[in-house]
């Protein structure tokens, strides 16, 4: 059985170190995972107080409450000697624990033992060089104090923790628009996410379906709810500073409400199925001067593939970019493309596996974190191509640049320059 | 070597003379004080680089603007020929007030011609290099307090707003007191770039990609990665008023030559993290050319050689 583990969540911690020399504290426990966690303290003898608990859903709040547990202002030295007694595995006498608290003290008994935080908010004047933690928590029987494991949530916690090591400043001012909340979408909402990305404009008609447990993030406790809100309330919960906006319209039916919120993000990824809907996003986001990225598996799941779409002046849209590759007898059209709409398939059947379509839904986001971050001026982010072939299942046979032998090999390749005469790239 | 020292001595190259400055200052104030004092005349003040102190050397031309009141110019603003007709005022009174043989103010301006916006007034002989003008521009004020700005060539009045850019700028320069003089040095940049740049699309860069919390080294650095990819997305007047600064801007010319600063500016910011300040000094001057200091050759004798990447090891902390 592990360790007993005490967690104190960010307020109950800031009114134990701004309150007076001690107080009554109540956990919500679970014995089979063998943790506490705060969820009421009171100073001195004042009512006790409910503090929340980590996030709403966490899992102590099924657990059993347990009062009369104690906190108690103390000498940094005591901390010194759980800090010692932790490593060493050994205890802290009864008489010398009690010295070195303040406070009311409360006697523990046989069958009364109980759980103690002390508060300590300076490190020990001889040891300056040794970070102690600020509060230790203890289980306090007749005889001694023995050292316990503690987790206090801090007010930094979260990206701020990685300032100066990622530029969460600049990601997250950044705003990034997600077309297809599917395998790949679902997949890429959390990748982006997970960079610290600010802000997601999620877009997608569809529910989640039975079928569609096996490939997507989202498991089944969510089918029969759109994909967007699906994945939004997992971001709410896994990723709590990314603000999540949804759409659930097609997004070739509602070009009209996807045109003017492309004016208002740095990127527009589109995990769409089919090339009709992928057409309209590169088209609106070269219109609305937008960087596109567009990720994809192509050969029923043998070739994940990325294109990033710049509005430049040189670099080709999408249909550019599939004529040149359809001139080079690397690609041939979707046979489906010339029927009516309504009459294709606009979903590709399902044979890709989940774990290798979010594999691309991760490249295919990092591709659209780096290219906010270029533009914001870190060399460490350019990326070595426009396009990006990944082997996921590669078979022989493929005409270049679609010849990779190897799954796991990424091959970057340049833009395809505009098309003389491209309705999308040269200006209305 | 010393790499601020170095930046500063470089500063000092590219840094307009301060006589050239004062002297340029001097005579704005004469206009301004010429002009001041005429019936329909509400405000003169400076505009363009001088007024952003963001000026190049050699300073050989100062903006002034002088705005009207539509009130005694009640046909001024509209389409047709009042633009030239606002042109030709500001040349009458040039002339009379600051002529250089009957001026009632000064004597100084030795030909002054109406040009497309504003009045451009010559003072130095033409023979001179570098002869100083001063533009005057005619403007009505908005209720928005954005400017009028007349066009002779095009017969209307637009919409203009270049006081929010010297108020952007000297708002970059309290966040950071290198803000103008790195400015400067990016305008200086521009000239070795193989097409034209005008001075406004390297100032108006910077306001987008210029950061302004980081070292010189660093923020260059930076600079030129996201101009390099910025540029391609149009450069534009910051206020939102005149579209592209420059329409005839060769975007890919100036995109190669920013990409190539970017990757030397990343392998000198390399040098120096390296601890070879040497090697950085020899990898700024090759991107700002010979008024960067070079390194002075080692005691031994030996010349200091250009910096060369020493393959590190990745050290093994794996990170879980
Ligand atoms: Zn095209």
């Amino acid at each position: 059985m592990s360790d007993l583990l005490v967690l104190v969540s960010g307020e109950a911690a800031r009114r134990m170190k701004e309150g007076g020399q001690w107080g009554q504290i109540t956990f919500r426990v679970s014995d089979p995972d063998n943790v506490g966690a705060v969820i009421a303290v009171s100073d001195g003898s004042n009512p006790v107080m409910p503090t929340p608990l980590h996030s709403t859903n966490h899992f102590l709040n099924a657990g059993h409450a347990r009062g009369q547990h104690r906190w108690y202002r103390a000498a940094p030295e005591l901390h010194l000697l759980w800090w010692h007694a932790r490593n060493t595995g050994r205890e802290v006498a009864l008489e010398v624990f009690k010295e070195k608290v303040a406070g009311r003290w409360l006697s523990p008994s046989a069958g009364r033992n109980y759980v103690a935080l002390t508060v300590a908010t300076e490190a020990p004047a001889e040891y300056p060089d040794i970070s102690i933690p600020e509060m230790v928590a203890w289980y306090v029987t007749p005889d001694a104090a023995c050292p316990v494991a503690i987790d206090v949530v801090s007010a930094e916690h979260g990206f701020p923790q990685l300032a100066g090591h990622w530029p969460t400043t600049h990601l997250a001012e950044s705003s990034i628009m997600l077309v297809g909340a599917g395998s790949i979408g679902g997949a890429a909402a959390h990748a982006l996410a997970s960079y610290g990305v600010g802000r997601l404009v999620l877009i997608d008609p569809d529910r989640l379906l039975s079928h569609n447990v096996v490939r997507h993030v989202s498991s089944a406790k969510h089918v029969g709810r759109l994909k967007v809100d699906a994945v939004k309330q997992e971001l709410a919960e896994a990723w709590p500073a990314t603000r999540v906006d949804t759409l659930p319209v097609d997004a070739i039916a509602a070009a009209h409400l996807i045109r003017p919120r492309l004016r208002h993000v740095d990127v527009v990824l589109c995990t769409a199925d089919g090339v009709a809907a992928r057409r309209v996003i590169s088209h609106l986001a070269r219109r609305a001067r937008t960087d596109a990225v567009l990720a994809c598996a192509l050969q029923d799941g043998a070739i994940g593939e990325i294109i990033r779409l710049r509005p430049w002046s040189d670099h080709g849209c999408l249909t550019c970019h599939r004529e040149a590759l359809t001139a080079r007898g690397a690609m041939d059209p979707e046979p489906a493309l010339d029927l009516g709409y309504g009459t294709g398939t606009t979903h590709r059947p399902m044979t890709a596996v989940g774990g290798d379509l979010h594999l691309v839904a991760q490249v295919a986001a990092k591709t659209a974190v780096a290219t906010v971050l270029e533009r914001r001026g870190h060399p460490d982010q350019k990326l070595p191509g426009e396009h990006a072939i990944l082997g996921l299942r590669p078979a022989l046979g493929w005409a270049p640049p679609f010849d990779l032998n190897r799954s796991g090999d990424i091959r970057w390749l340049p833009h395809s320059p505009p098309h003389p005469g491209c309705p999308t790239c040269e200006e209305p | 070597m010393d790499l601020t020292k170095a930046f500063a001595t470089f500063q000092r190259t590219v840094d307009a003379d301060i006589d050239q400055v004062k002297l340029a200052r001097e005579r704005r104030d004469a206009f301004k004080r010429a002009l001041k004092g005429e019936p329909g005349v509400l405000e003169v003040f400076g505009s363009g680089s001088l007024a952003r102190s963001t000026q190049l050397k050699p300073v050989h031309d100062v903006d002034l603007i002088a705005v009207f009141d539509a009130a005694v110019h009640p046909e001024w603003g509209q389409v047709g020929d009042s633009s030239a007709e606002a042109l030709e005022v500001v040349r009458e009174m040039v002339k009379r007030l600051l002529g250089d043989n009957e001026g009632t103010v000064a004597e100084l301006v030795r030909l002054a011609k109406p040009r497309d916006r504003a009045v451009k007034c010559f003072i130095d002989p033409p023979e001179q290099d570098d002869a100083f003008t001063v533009d005057v521009m005619p403007v009505l004020r908005q209720a928005d307090n954005t400017l009028l700005v007349p066009s002779k060539r095009k017969r209307y009045w637009s919409t203009a707003d270049p006081e929010n850019l010297i108020a952007q700028v000297e708002e970059r320069q309290q966040e950071w007191s290198h803000f103008r003089p790195t400015v400067r040095v990016l305008k200086q940049w521009r000239h070795g770039v193989p097409t034209k740049v005008k001075s406004l699309v390297m100032e108006v860069l910077a306001l987008k990609c210029l950061p302004t919390d980081k070292t010189r080294p660093l923020a260059l650095r930076a600079f030129f990665t996201a101009a390099a990819v910025e540029v391609n997305y149009g450069v534009v007047d910051p206020a939102r008023h005149c579209g592209a600064i420059q329409p005839d801007l060769d975007t890919e010319v100036l995109r190669t030559a920013l990409e190539s600063a970017r990757d030397i500016a990343e392998k000198a910011c390399a040098a120096a993290a390296d601890g070879d300040s040497d090697g950085a000094a020899l990898l700024w001057r090759e991107l700002f050319g010979d008024d960067f200091p070079a390194p002075e050759e080692k005691s031994s004798g030996t010349a200091v050689g250009p910096f060369l990447y020493v393959p590190r090891p990745v050290v093994d902390a794996p990170q879980g």
